[in-house]
């Protein structure tokens, strides 16, 4: 064993005397919990949050285009909101998945890499359709309602959905599938309507998806182990 | 409570942490010693003295790359130990079932 430290005193060398089997089963417990919450880049109750202030920044888009005739898109004030929301998200997200990958290597970070390049590709196509459409003189029904509000929802839905499939990912699978429907959806149910059938669509996913991931991690843990103020 | 069918290269807390640890991570991903070092809260020479226990068992591999301040040391534990953390558990479940 190398290190690259200053190794610095060498406290205890425990050899399991006086280890016992209860003490032992609740460490195990402790530490596989620690460790899987530290590793986890995706917590699920901050993931459930993330769904609700999504649902806001939609919201107040919908709000912003309701009862517009003719359609002319969300305010100036509802844009800015939602860009600051989406950027905070963002940033936080890239954080959290920082914080739950340092000092990590090897073939799953290495996956994630690509993913991340694939679905960062798949959430601009959305905008450059967008373009095109305003290119092309598409009407603002189009270009600053359906395209923006249900574009996102089915090009990265399907990206992850495909990317999960593979992985036998079932939690984002799952969510994916909801955002892509919610997306179709939202083709339909006109402008103004697109934004809030997307939001609460996009909401559930991301719900779902917390929900299912807290009982997975819930069904992994050493349940048998005593509580540690077990005598 | 006996522990003779305990496995004693895992049965002593820092192991037990230390296993439980590199085990949450996919098989075939590494932990540099730093963080794991910065997770369990041990000094450096404790942890290197439990590393090499395990390490001898055939439960861990290390691998040093870089020289100096860039040099970085990766853990992983191997399928032996995965699967002898597996039966450690089993064991351990048995042991307090029977009680």
């Amino acid at each position: 064993m190398q290190a690259t430290h200053d190794n610095g005193p060498i406290d205890v060398d425990d050899d399991g005397e006086g280890l016992d089997p209860r003490q032992a089963a609740v460490l195990l417990a402790q530490s596989t919990r620690d460790a899987q919450r530290q590793f986890d880049p995706r917590p699920p109750v901050l993931m459930a949050l993330m769904g609700a202030v999504v649902l806001v920044a939609y919201g107040v888009l919908w709000l912003s285009t309701r009862g517009q005739h003719p359609y002319s898109g969300p305010s100036g004030g509802a844009i800015v909101f939602t860009y600051t929301v989406v950027v905070v998200t963002s940033i936080a997200m890239v954080k959290l998945h920082r914080r739950a990958s340092m000092g990590v290597s090897g073939a799953s970070i290495r996956q994630q890499r690509v993913e991340g390049a694939a679905l960062g590709l798949s959430i601009l196509c959305s905008p450059m359709i967008q373009g095109a459409m305003y290119h092309y003189h598409a009407s603002h029904t189009i270009v600053y309602g359906v395209i923006p509000a249900a574009g996102p929802l089915i090009i990265v839905g399907t990206t992850m959905l495909g990317i999960a499939g593979i992985k036998a990912d079932w939690p984002t699978f799952w969510a994916a599938l909801i955002a892509v429907i919610a997306g179709m959806i939202a083709l339909f149910v006109g402008p103004s309507g697109a934004w809030l059938a997307a939001g609460i669509g996009l909401f559930i996913a991301i719900l779902s998806f917390a929900i299912v991931r807290a009982k997975l991690q819930a069904r992994k843990e050493i349940t048998w182990a005593p509580t540690p103020s077990t005598p | 409570m006996g522990t003779d069918t305990l496995d004693p290269v895992i049965h002593a807390s820092a192991r037990l942490r230390i296993t439980a640890t590199l085990a949450a991570l996919p098989a075939g991903d590494t932990l540099s010693f730093t963080r794991l070092q910065d997770m369990l809260d041990l000094t450096p020479g404790n942890l290197i003295t439990h590393l090499r226990k395990l390490e001898d068992a055939g439960y861990l591999t290390s691998e040093k790359t870089g020289n100096g301040t860039a040099s970085r040391t990766s853990l992983a534990l191997t399928s032996e130990g995965r699967a002898a953390l597996e039966s450690y558990t089993e064991a351990l479940r048995d042991l307090l079932g029977g009680l």
